[in-house]
């Protein structure tokens, strides 16, 4: 067991997309989610594949614009940003009741450097909206997704 | 039965079952896999006709699981349409499978002249892939079946052109 742990650990096997592009999202205050992704080294997101949502929709997300990333050109789509490292994003929320559970649901797709890449993908993380000063998160991996969008 | 002989006899069993699983898993994975799987879907091409993959049976066969916002699929692409060119006389026929929309597919068969099918697959084609070993339903995914029907190679990542010559070097 070991032995398929340290291989499935070693560099020539790629990671899950939820561990390459790994999604975590914390309570600032009653309205503001800090949300962020953690980039393995070797990966990179596409932004303007990376797109947030909340369950449910009445508590209102607003999403500011994403970080700019970095700009390449390429061949067939022109100009497109991409991220490596972290990715910081602040989310509010508009319409939220006291110890309400919402749910971040971040869908994101990219690649690896060693020549993958991974179908769209969706994560969410539920918080607990402070009632008194108590905030739980617990991360899950999201369920299917169209392959394209 | 002493307690210490009785926890040998049950390490010695349970040791007896992890081999034989480890026999058979090995077993398993060396023996060559049918690609009925494959021969079973039918998927649009761009113009939205459903395509068999079964037509394409007898033919050394490779299908490639690829979609337009993967560069390391569109990189290996012009390699595939030469040696479609080439080799196609022969018996080798690519069919391209893309994880993707079908005006954006269109758009860049046009673009690399590609001279073998763009199909369009969406959750069955890659759950096809992930029963031939795509784990992680990552692109770019190649499958390669022999005049027989049973998978030859399966490759995650693209296929250096040497590497791919190899493989059908072997089959045509």
């Amino acid at each position: 067991m070991l032995c398929i742990a340290l291989l499935a650990a070693g560099q020539g096997n790629p990671l899950p997309p939820d561990k390459a592009f790994r999604f975590s999202a914390r309570m600032l205050d009653a309205q503001t989610i800090e949300a962020r992704f953690a980039i393995a080294d070797g990966y990179y997101l596409y932004r303007d594949k990376v797109h947030f949502a909340v369950e449910p929709a009445s508590a209102g997300l607003s999403v500011p614009p994403l970080p700019e990333g970095k700009v390449k050109e390429d061949q067939f789509f022109g100009k497109v940003a991409t991220y490596r490292g972290d990715v910081v994003v602040t989310l509010a929320l508009k319409d939220t009741k006291p110890g309400q559970q919402v749910v971040i649901a971040a869908e994101s797709q990219g690649c690896a450097d060693i020549g993958l890449c991974y179908p769209p993908t969706v994560q969410r993380v539920t918080l607990a909206l402070p009632e008194a000063s108590i905030i739980q998160n617990t991360p899950s991996v999201g369920a299917k997704k169209p392959w394209f969008n | 039965m002493t307690r210490p002989f009785r926890n040998g006899v049950i390490l010695a069993v349970a040791a007896v079952i992890a081999l034989t699983a480890g026999a058979w898993w090995a077993i398993r994975d060396t023996a060559p896999k049918q690609a009925e799987a494959l021969f079973a879907l039918s998927l649009p091409d761009t113009s939205g006709t459903p395509q068999s993959l079964g037509q394409w049976r007898g033919k050394v066969l490779v299908v490639n699981f690829w979609a337009t916002w993967c560069e390391p699929c569109r990189e290996e692409m012009p390699e595939f349409v030469r040696a479609q060119q080439e080799l196609g006389p022969r018996g080798l026929q690519f069919v391209g499978i893309a994880v993707d929309q079908a005006d954006k597919v269109g758009r860049f068969a046009q673009e690399l002249h590609l001279n073998y099918p763009a199909l369009i697959g969406g959750y069955d084609a890659m759950e096809v892939s992930q029963g031939l070993g795509n784990r992680l339903a990552a692109l770019p995914f190649t499958i390669v079946v022999d005049r027989q029907g049973r998978v030859a190679e399966t490759h995650l990542g693209p296929l250096k052109p040497n590497q791919l010559r190899a493989i059908l070097s072997d089959l045509l």
